[in-house]
């Protein structure tokens, strides 16, 4: 596991953010993070990074106990924040080599690093451009960049296509997969677009009030979605199949009403994690 | 590491054109122009005399030779004026700064000892100190004239004014007793460079709410950086700043301030302790700025809590209002500025060659202003969470 947490309160004065809360992470895995405002994902994310301290609860990352080793974690993770980690006033470059040199980089290990983040993230012509004078976009891009300068094993990403175009965001989706896909690293992925999470992540959480609602890999998750519930007149449930052909549905209907039953409601599956997440976490609007 | 954080904030610092304007241009004109302004505050030198018109009735021949005596001096300038002249308007157009008004027979009355006297009229803004010289010339004139009276009827040789000025001499001495000049310069440098010192908060409290509000900070933290890494990281390019300021500034007072027709900078004390006063000043004035920019959350919170802050601490410390003009108990409350402390050591070295016995108590309580900010700085940052 690359995470695995269990019991983790934490509260800010009698406001319980993260409410017992468990949870485990696959390695290498794209794990997504759904979750309304408020709902706890920034707490979450803040202390799993040493940002503010728990409550009570474990926290175990890559093997090291969240409360002994700080330094080895830190050493192995990085997080991408959603504001714009870096100085606009200096260069893409300049603002690379001072974060590698706070992860302790020197001279050629420095350089190479610099260069393999400005080439995973296609910012090399712009090296010497100061990040002010960068688009939304190329913003993003050098914030990604700056988190991968010490490799890590694990890489927080906290909502890093906010405010962008499509063609910016689609290349960020990319870029996130080819780490993934080509150093192994495991991410985990918060935001609140569901159609971002459906195409990047293997794993997904729902997270509300503090507590995970719903945790499933892609794939079971995707495997439900043809499945119609049937709720009869006898408070009995039927499951029918949506693929299957049109004999075995009229055979199913026949057999209910062999039993004098009728149906007193058709529940259509939920067919996409927007829905799953609206029916979990209540469509009333949230501040 | 060390090196590329040093860097990276020496490049904020230089690609920030305000702070420059802040640290460098404000100073250089705040010590330009008051070191001009004051210019003959110290100086036996009086480029203006106050005008001074004088009414009369008195007999022309010997009140002539009385005008003459009154006008022998560095400070007045007097001059009669008719008696249907309207007064309210020659003060008010600033023909004159005074009207003397003298009662009939003024100079045989005052011979005799008789009824004599002056009005002084004067406009609402002449300062008070300037009527009080006045009238201790003017009496000491009329005293001048009683005694050469008395002289020609004894048939003595009488003293005058200038044979008794002539007796009285003035030097300034610094602590060894080794005479000296004193400039208006050895004041506005050291005042005006303070003041620059502390407006290094501008620069720092940018950089910190920049970071803040951009998130660097947490990015920072979730590093292996120690907090104090942090801070001393700041620390440093910004005392380097403070001490290229002080250079600086000595190096306009003493030498582009002679060719604006201004006296030179003369340091009379160790160049050591200089360098020693500003280290400890800059080190209380990055505490301070540290301390107001972790507790502030905007810039605009930074520049009015820092920038009132410093021109109250300025006002009180004897920067902008020399101390020796306060009265006794602004005097005591100047006393708890840190400028004040900065000032009176920068002065003690500068104007009279003191030794470091002289500046350690000043020196010891920027140190402690330094510790308690800095500290609350530390905690802030360590604690707070936005």
């Amino acid at each position: 596991m690359a995470i695995h947490i269990t019991h983790l309160l934490k509260r800010y004065s009698k406001n319980v953010v993260l409410d017992h809360l468990d949870l485990s992470i696959k390695q290498g895995s794209i794990f997504g993070l759904l979750g309304p405002n408020g709902a706890g994902k920034t707490t979450l994310v803040s202390i799993l990074n040493f940002l503010i301290p728990k409550e009570a609860g474990k926290i175990t990352i890559l093997g090291h106990d969240w409360d002994k080793n700080p330094k080895e974690i830190k050493s192995l993770c990085s997080l991408v924040p959603q504001s714009y980690a870096f100085y606009p006033t200096l260069s893409a470059y300049e603002n690379l080599e001072f974060f590698g040199a706070l992860h302790g980089l020197k001279d050629k290990d420095l350089t190479r690093q610099i260069h393999y983040a400005l080439e995973m993230t296609a910012l090399e012509k712009y090296r010497h451009k100061r990040a002010e004078s960068f688009s939304g976009g190329l913003k993003r891009r050098l914030n990604i960049a700056i988190g991968l300068l010490n490799n890590p094993k694990i890489l927080y990403l906290d909502e890093p296509t906010v405010g962008i175009d499509p063609q910016s965001r689609h290349y960020i989706l990319n870029v996130i997969k080819k780490i993934n896909q080509s150093e192994g690293t495991t991410i985990i992925y918060t935001s609140h677009y569901m159609d971002e999470i459906e195409y990047l992540c293997d794993d997904i959480a729902i997270l509300d009030h503090g507590k995970i609602m719903f945790h499933q890999s892609k794939e079971e998750l995707m495997k439900n979605d043809h499945i119609a519930t049937l709720h009869l007149s006898d408070d009995s449930k039927k499951e029918i199949n949506l693929h299957e052909n049109y004999d075995t549905l009229v055979e199913t209907f026949c057999e209910i009403k062999e039993k004098s039953l009728h149906v007193k409601e058709l529940e259509l599956p939920k067919n996409s994690l927007e829905d799953l997440f609206l029916s979990l976490t209540k469509k009333e609007l949230r501040d | 590491m060390l090196y590329h954080t040093l860097k990276k904030e020496f490049l904020l610092i230089l690609r920030n054109q305000h702070a420059l304007i802040v640290l460098f241009v404000m100073p250089t004109l705040f010590i330009i122009i008051m070191s001009l302004a004051l210019q003959n505050t110290y100086a036996n030198k009086y480029d203006v005399k106050l005008n001074i018109g004088v009414q009369s009735e008195s007999n022309a021949s010997a009140f002539g030779a009385f005008m003459d005596k009154l006008n022998q001096n560095q400070f007045f300038s007097f001059r009669l004026i008719e008696n249907e002249t309207v007064i309210e308007e020659a003060l008010s157009n600033k023909t004159y700064d005074f009207i003397l008004s003298m009662t009939p027979n003024f100079m045989e009355n005052i011979v005799k000892n008789e009824e004599a006297s002056i009005k002084i009229i004067s406009r609402s803004d002449v300062a008070y100190q300037q009527v009080a010289f006045l009238k201790q010339f003017l009496s000491l004139k009329m005293a001048e004239m009683v005694i050469e009276n008395f002289s020609t009827v004894l048939n003595l040789k009488s003293a005058t004014q200038a044979s008794f000025e002539e007796k009285i001499t003035h030097t300034y001495v610094l602590k060894d007793n080794h005479p000296t000049q004193i400039t208006s310069v050895q004041h506005s440098v050291p005042s005006w460079l303070i003041f620059s010192m502390f407006f290094i908060l501008i620069p720092i409290s940018n950089t910190f709410i920049n970071e803040k509000n951009f998130g660097t900070i947490d990015k920072l933290r979730s590093m292996n950086i120690p907090l104090s890494g942090v801070i001393i990281g700041k620390f440093i390019p910004y005392f380097v700043m403070n001490q290229l300021q002080v250079f600086c500034m000595l190096l306009v007072g003493m030498y582009i301030l002679p060719l604006l027709g201004g006296d030179a900078l003369v340091i009379q004390g160790s160049l050591f302790l200089l360098m020693l006063i500003s280290a400890v000043v800059s080190i209380a004035a990055i505490s301070f700025a540290l301390s107001i920019a972790t507790i502030s959350n905007s810039s605009e919170m930074a520049t009015i809590l820092g920038g009132t802050s410093n021109i109250m601490l300025s006002a009180l410390g004897g920067i902008m209002v020399p101390k020796i003009v306060m009265p006794k108990l602004m005097q005591e409350i100047s006393e708890l500025s840190p400028m004040s402390w900065a000032l009176d050591s920068f002065l003690e070295v500068i104007v009279n060659a003191g030794t470091f016995g002289d500046i350690k108590y000043a020196l010891a309580k920027l140190l402690a202003f330094a510790l308690c900010f800095f500290s609350l700085a530390y905690l802030t940052l360590k604690y707070r969470r936005d």
